[in-house]
């Protein structure tokens, strides 16, 4: 017996993706948490930049749903009112808005009542007439985590997740709160939704640096020579805030560092940073590839935590004359919460390329800048032949750091030693620099923009993948167990400092400092 | 920011101008105490004009394109009035990105020469190209493209391009025959050249290829095996052999010109026909192009002004090769054959 043989669709012969403009198809976005902080700071804006741009369909509608009653109207002048408000580096323009506005809609509901998947649905099957949106889907879960399960269940029970076009959906993270839960909720989604029809925003990947960084090193033949154990020394990714926890106290009480950045965003860049080059710059290939990486991390026993890991939680402090609080004294913060605010860990991935290297992590609030990069310490040379002829009269050890600056001035700088001018063999570091605002004129495109296409385009590239996020949870996992279970004396580091004591000793056993960023 | 008239206009001599020039834009930082000025540069933009032309809107859309191609902008101009045979003038032109404090800024250098200098401008460019960039020569000379050329003009212009890495010129309103053949000559000499001929018909080729993303089976465009492409000048012009190369590359299509009365100048109307379905695309006002097809397709699509800002803005973004444009322009040229 054969099998029928499905011919393979035609590739579009007269495609130019050199010139043509990202064709978006016409769809609706369905917001769930419309009235929230990340639908008027993020999504509302990318939305109508993309708009702006012509980049998405004109057959496109937005639908935002929230507990709060509103009429389509209402929801307009209060959509406006954000979009103009947190537009990243462009104008707001009042007429593209109008027009922008007529594909805005508002349906009001409570996440837990079916009554509302029904009038969601209603209005579906509306703009789909009036958008002509092809019957095209994308429902975004920008509510509390802990209604993912319910919301995705609802929608597969209303038949949401079918129609005449493709249903997608995105999930905001954190994608569970630990391994297990994890699972459970990829089990869920997975009841209503195929694998290939979630897509797990990690804001981070869709960053044009983070997105650099494969770019960087695949694109070009000069680094990825260097790019290994036997080059480099090790890599450090600091993501610091200057700022604390801005009301969102309660929030992170439960959430700490480790959860909020290292499970998910800065791990994702580690695998960014040195995962192996996939044969295909695809979704597939490039995921798989990242998933690898993970994987392939050293899991750390209980016992080997306190060597490999530092928490930290900021104190009162006083900067530039003005009174910090300390992470208690936030308002609905416990008063004696071991929530950690600041978290390093040192991860090693054991493969050929990274055996033994040390990847240090470290993340934090209340730090003395907001700036996140990634170093990478190459080894000394092999003779230090200028060692008593610098400045200082020290050898600078190991002079050569490529790093990629993530934010806020995204670029990249390459340090190396020069020698100083003038007689005697005096050596000085400089600094040889990329930057990305000058070398390329044009407005990068925020993380939202570029992955709001992406999942209307059906490019999951950008991101996570159901192993991903397993694998991301396992390598975080024995750290919160021991965390969880441990007493610690908090606060341990003085807010606008770099974290506490305990890091720098973490790198010093290892003959390492954390670089000033 | 622009300097006095350098003379005389030797590369050092400019290049010493240049070094004072970003001096002083650094005197505002030391003021200031924090770095107020980026010098950017990602290309040498040549610009070529002609008496005609006298370099002005050539500089002028160079001034636009530094947002998005930060170069070492040099406009060459040929003038009775430049009383010292070759002189240059240089100035830098900055910018400040939306919410920052920060100018970005670039260079530009003028050169203007007496006609019976030009054939001696290619020396002093080779000095002028920012190192290790490519060049890109933006060909606006009238001897690029005139059989009636003089053997100065042709001698002076052949300098500047045996610099160039991407040639870009315009053959809007030429014949066609003349055009694609002299292109062909280049095209076989290994230079990478482009034309703003061919950059003017992405608005006509994004739609057109749109319908054929997520085709049935049955609408596939390997179905489609006749084209007909209409035009409103006396002889069909060079876009629309590009368009008939464009669309019968893939397949081999059998493509018909036919001349019409309608909008132009130029490409007025494409047909493609397949057994099941005709669909065309007309030009129905100068800034509208419409669909329509047998199967009840209809759209109205509109057409954003090609100012050269937008073709040149684009064409720099393409600085390799362009697979697209080159299995056109081969087609194109079997067609104008009459293959």
């Amino acid at each position: 017996m054969s099998a029928a043989v499905q011919p393979l669709p035609e590739i579009n012969p007269l495609q130019d993706y050199l010139r043509f403009d990202r064709h978006v198809p016409p769809c609706a976005v369905v917001i769930f948490g419309a009235s929230g902080d990340l639908s008027k700071r993020k999504l509302l804006p990318s939305l109508y930049r993309l708009f702006y741009e012509r980049r998405i369909s004109p057959n496109f509608a937005v639908v935002g749903s929230s507990r709060t009653p509103m009429s389509d109207e209402q929801f307009r002048e209060k959509m406006k009112e954000s979009v103009a408000k947190f537009l990243e580096d462009a104008p707001f323009d009042e007429d593209v808005w109008r027009s922008f506005a007529q594909s805005l809609y508002y349906v009001a509901g409570d996440l837990n009542n079916p009554a509302s998947y029904d009038d969601i649905h209603q209005k579906l099957e509306e703009i789909e007439k009036t958008h002509e949106t092809a019957g095209n889907v994308l429902f975004y879960l920008s509510t509390q985590p802990s209604h993912y399960a319910e919301a995705i269940q609802e929608l597969g029970e209303h038949d949401l997740t079918h129609g005449n076009g493709w249903r997608r959906v995105i999930i905001e993270k954190p994608f569970g709160h630990d391994l297990a839960s994890a699972r459970k909720l990829n089990e869920e989604i997975h009841k209503v939704f195929d694998e290939s029809e979630i897509y797990r925003i990690d804001h981070y990947l869709g960053k044009e640096t983070v997105q650099n960084i494969l770019a960087f090193r695949f694109g070009n033949g000069i680094f990825e020579p260097l790019w290994n154990r036997r080059y480099i020394d090790h890599v450090q990714i600091t993501a610091a805030e200057s700022i604390g926890v801005e009301g969102r106290g309660g929030y992170y009480q439960e959430a700490g560092a480790l959860r909020d950045m290292i499970q998910n965003h800065l791990s994702q860049v580690m695998a960014t940073v040195a995962m192996e080059p996939p044969t295909v710059f695809d979704a597939a290939n490039v995921r798989d590839e990242r998933a690898k990486l993970l994987r392939a991390v050293r899991v750390m026993k209980h016992d080997e935590v306190p060597e490999y890991a530092v928490a930290g939680q900021y104190g009162p402090a006083k900067v530039g004359g003005q009174d910090l609080l300390g992470f208690r004294q936030e308002p609905s913060v416990d008063p004696e919460a071991q929530t950690d605010t600041y978290a390093a860990v040192t991860f090693f991935i054991d493969n050929w390329r990274w055996a033994d290297i040390p990847f240090y992590i470290r993340t934090g609030k209340r730090m003395p800048k907001r700036v996140t990069d990634i170093a990478i310490q190459f080894g000394a040379p092999p003779l230090g032949l200028f060692k008593q002829e610098t400045k200082t009269g020290l050898r600078e050890a190991r002079p050569n750091v490529l790093v990629l600056r993530i934010q806020p001035e995204e670029g990249i700088s390459l340090r190396f030693l020069s020698k100083s001018p003038g007689s005697g063999m005096r050596l000085r570091p400089v600094s040889m620099d990329f930057n990305y605002g000058s070398s390329f004129g044009e407005r990068s495109p925020t993380a939202y923009e570029t992955l709001l296409m992406d999942a209307m385009a059906g490019d999951a590239t950008l991101y996570t993948r159901q192993d991903m996020v397993d694998a991301s949870w396992q390598i975080v996992q024995p750290i919160l167990d021991v965390w969880g279970s441990t007493k610690f004396d908090f606060p341990n580091y003085p807010s606008g400092t770099w974290g506490p004591k305990a890091s720098d000793e973490m790198l010093a056993r290892q003959g390492h400092v954390w670089r000033v960023p | 920011m622009s300097s006095a008239v350098i003379f005389p206009a030797q590369p050092e001599q400019i290049l010493k101008g240049l070094g004072k020039l970003w001096t002083s834009l650094g005197q505002e930082e030391k003021h200031q105490g924090r770095p107020t000025v980026l010098r950017a540069c990602a290309m040498t933009l040549i610009a070529a004009t002609d008496e005609e032309d006298s370099g002005f809107s050539a500089s002028q859309t160079i001034s636009e394109l530094m947002r998005e191609h930060p170069s070492r902008g040099i406009v060459l101009a040929v003038s009775q009035q430049a009383e010292r045979g070759v002189e240059a003038r240089i100035l830098a032109q900055c910018w400040k990105p939306f919410g920052k404090a920060q100018q970005i800024c670039c260079e530009q250098i003028e050169i203007t020469s007496r006609p019976e200098n030009w054939p001696n401008i290619g020396p002093i460019l080779i000095g002028l190209t920012a190192a290790d960039l490519p060049v890109v020569l933006w060909c606006r000379h009238k001897a690029a493209l005139s059989p009636s050329a003089t053997a100065d003009q042709k001698a002076g212009l052949l300098a500047v391009m045996n610099l160039a890495t991407k040639i870009i010129i315009d053959t809007k309103g030429e014949d066609a025959t003349q055009a694609i053949e002299l292109l062909a000559k280049w095209r076989a000499e290994r230079r990478l050249v482009a034309d703003l001929e061919w950059t003017r018909l992405t608005r006509w080729r994004q739609p057109i290829a749109q319908i054929f993303d997520n085709p049935s089976t049955d609408s596939s465009f390997s179905k489609f095996g006749s084209i007909e492409v209409s035009y409103t000048d006396e002889k069909p012009c060079p876009s629309v052999f590009y368009i008939a190369g464009w669309l019968s590359a893939p397949y081999g299509a059998k493509v018909a010109f036919k001349k019409v009365e309608g909008y132009g100048p130029g490409l007025h109307g494409i047909t493609l026909r397949s057994p099941s379905e005709t669909i065309e695309f007309e030009r129905t006002s100068c800034d509208c192009m419409s669909l329509r097809s047998t199967k009840g397709r209809e759209r109205k699509y509109n057409f954003n002004d090609s100012t050269l800002y937008t073709l040149m803005n684009e064409e720099l973004s393409v600085l390799g090769p362009d697979p697209a444009f080159n299995a056109a322009f081969a087609r194109a040229e079997e067609l104008l054959d009459g293959r």
